[in-house]
């Protein structure tokens, strides 16, 4: 029996690796073990007063701070029974638009770019290919911008509320964000031709799973029409060898992310997003876990074009700043955020003072988790014996990496 | 050229992710510092001697220790980054010990991945640099690597987050809103960011050290309705169990 041992995984977030059993040079098993040590959320949010939870949320990952802190707002509003009117709907989307576009191209020109061209990192690429990391870091620093004005800070911002805002964006502040919208949409553009010439890859998931609405929703949906809450279809399991749990839907392995957007949502993308989803749908199709790739750069186009109709809508209108009050009362709530690599779930129960009496989150690294692990199977499958071993590391991280995997998020995964 | 690593331990992925946010400020520390090992940015590695480690997170796993007992053996300077290196930060505060929460939270008190309770790695290993906040002011890191590489003695922080308050001149969420702010007891450097969304200070940069008074902040919050054990759990997030009143 050979061990194979890939990892830790480089040019992802958070620490993990695989580890490949084959006997009789035939393939046996694939574990993605999680190194990255436990960070027991749940346990940090219990008993703590609801207005200060979405705040520590955000602490679970820095690159998707803003979704953790919103779908957490979600879930304390829905137990509330609270309804906030458009324009926080508006602003909200807006900031989990400017976390698409800084994860997204963190992501695509700085993590998997390098594959691409041939480097171990961006930094190497800067002499041949300067143009491109800077288009990159200027795509990332115009979302964290968002994120900023938004969410209060680059990082672990706490100006996402329940019922509202601490502070709300100015209209100048707005007017920013419209000016380079056209600059930026040719760059996304040209991003989607380069992703769009990647090979296929990994494995093909057999549902894909996404929130009803494009960017957050009231329920989930999955490829095979059902409409659902997460406990009615989803399962977890604990894993011996990793801090992550797993997830199967109905008993099969599906995947969230921007592929099962697309697949599952392409009806509300916007003009030009949509015409090169058509384009490129024939490809895309094909389901292959790298696809996530080439999905992520049309939904930069998706994302810049977004931000553009929600600014140019509250320019309009002038921004009211009102938030809604809240009486903490007895109550259960879900909050269904698409974080940039998929779906994120955000369950708590309070009691009548306001404290936090059961939570639970579901990361999207933990819901692909089994498909990471048939992804890597199968490439093992297919290139063992006639890839040398570099190679196959090599392909194997690329397939990882394809997921955009959060490693930190995943480690804490759990039903209380 | 000086040669720097950077080393994730647990924690978010935010104080290493942040160093990518330094933009072109990154380009002009390339100038001076060769990255030898950075796992989240590339995949090139090359264990060796360093002039300076960056060491994030906490010390959660025995593979966090072995990580940083390395990071120590083998450089000239450490700097712990950010409040999980430094005091502990959300994850250090959570209760309890190791094989209690893995059966809460796992349903088992079996621990073969060698967890342990997170620590910041101040607790673990002498750091020469510590600096603070969840996630750091990025600009105080440029500041820091630029003072070693030049030989200078970086200048230390000693102030609360009231004045950088002040300077802005934000209207006191603390006295005029009844807020809990723990702006007066916070290590500063952040420009009051809190504040700036009209909020109060949620204490990430940890106490500051020395001149702080928790008791006469403990004292105002208690007449402010607030109830002792919400602002024991308050004063706790960030800094473990550092702040006494």
């Amino acid at each position: 029996m050979v061990i194979l041992e890939v990892g830790e995984f480089t040019r992802v977030e958070g620490n993990g690796k695989a580890e490949i059993v084959i006997e009789n040079r035939e393939v046996k098993e694939v574990r993605v073990k999680i190194v990255e040590g436990p960070r027991f959320f749940e346990l940090l949010t219990l008993g703590r007063y609801y207005w200060d939870v979405p705040d520590l949320e955000a602490r679970i990952c820095a690159i998707c701070y803003l979704a953790h802190s919103f779908a957490s707002v979600l879930g304390i509003e829905k137990a509330f029974g609270v309804k906030v009117p458009e324009e926080i709907q508006l602003l909200r989307e807006l900031g989990l638009i400017g976390e698409f576009l800084e994860s997204h191209a963190l992501h695509l020109y700085l993590l998997v770019a390098p594959d691409l061209f041939g480097y171990p990192d961006a930094i190497r690429m800067v002499s041949k290919h300067g143009e491109l990391v800077k288009e990159g870091l200027t795509i990332k620093s115009f979302g964290n911008y968002i994120r900023e004005i938004i969410g209060g800070r680059e990082i672990h911002g706490i100006n996402i509320k329940p019922g509202g805002f601490g502070r709300y964006p100015t209209a100048d502040e707005l007017e920013k964000i419209e000016k380079s919208c056209d600059e930026l949409l040719r760059m996304a553009k040209r991003a989607v031709n380069i992703f769009a010439t990647q090979d296929v890859f990994g494995a093909v998931p057999v549902y894909h799973i996404a929130t009803d609405e494009y960017l957050y929703g009231e329920k989930l949906i999955a490829s095979d029409g059902e409409r659902f809450d997460y406990l009615e279809h989803i399962e977890e399991k604990t894993l011996p060898y990793s801090f992550a749990k797993q997830s199967k839907y109905k008993g099969e392995i599906f995947m969230v992310g921007a592929l099962s957007r697309l697949m599952l949502k392409a009806d509300k993308l916007t003009p030009m997003a949509k015409e090169l989803f058509e384009q490129h749908k024939e490809k895309l199709s094909q389901g292959y876990v790298s696809l996530n790739n080439l999905a992520q750069a049309i939904e930069l186009v998706y994302a810049i074009e977004r931000a553009k109709e929600i600014v140019s809508t509250l320019l309009d209108r002038g921004i009211k700043g009102e938030n809604v009050p809240i009486e903490p009362k007895e109550g259960e709530g879900i909050g269904y955020v698409e974080a940039p690599r998929g779906v994120l779930i955000h369950h708590y129960k309070i009691d009548g003072n306001g404290n936090i009496t059961y939570s639970n989150i579901i990361t999207p690294t933990a819901l692909n988790h089994a498909l990471m692990e048939l992804s890597l199977y199968e490439e093992t499958k297919k290139n063992y014996g006639t890839l040398d071993e570099n190679s196959l590391t090599h392909r194997l991280e690329e397939t990882v990496r394809a997921f955009d995997p959060c490693i930190s998020c995943s480690v804490h995964l759990v039903r209380l | 050229m000086l040669k720097l690593g950077v080393f994730e331990l647990t924690d978010c992925g935010g104080c290493a992710l942040n160093v990518l946010f330094l933009y072109d400020k990154l380009f002009d520390l390339l100038e001076f510092y060769e990255i030898k090992e950075f796992h989240m940015a590339s995949s090139f590695k090359e264990h060796g001697h360093l002039d300076v480690a960056i060491v994030t997170g906490t010390v959660s796993s025995q593979r966090d220790l072995e990580v940083l007992k390395h990071a120590r053996n083998y450089s000239n300077y450490l700097i712990a980054l950010g409040t999980c290196a430094t005091h502990g930060s959300v994850q250090g505060a959570v209760e309890g010990k190791i094989r209690a929460k893995l059966e809460k939270v796992y349903g088992t008190r079996a621990n073969p991945m060698k967890a342990l309770d997170a620590k910041p790695i101040v607790e673990h290993v002498a750091v020469d640099f510590a600096l603070p906040g969840c996630p750091y002011d990025k600009m105080e890191l440029y500041q820091l690597l630029i003072d070693i590489a030049k030989g200078i003695e970086p200048v230390k922080k000693d102030y609360p987050v009231c004045i950088e308050c002040k300077l802005n001149e934000y209207e006191c969420v603390l006295v005029k809103k009844g807020l809990p702010c723990l702006g007066p007891i916070t290590l500063g450097g952040c420009n009051a960011v809190c504040i700036r969304s009209k909020l109060g200070c949620i204490g990430c940069r940890g106490p500051l050290p020395k001149e702080a008074n928790p008791t006469s902040e403990f004292e105002i919050l208690k007449e402010l309705g607030y109830d002792e054990e919400y602002i024991r759990k308050k004063f706790k997030t960030f800094a473990r169990g550092e702040l006494r009143w």
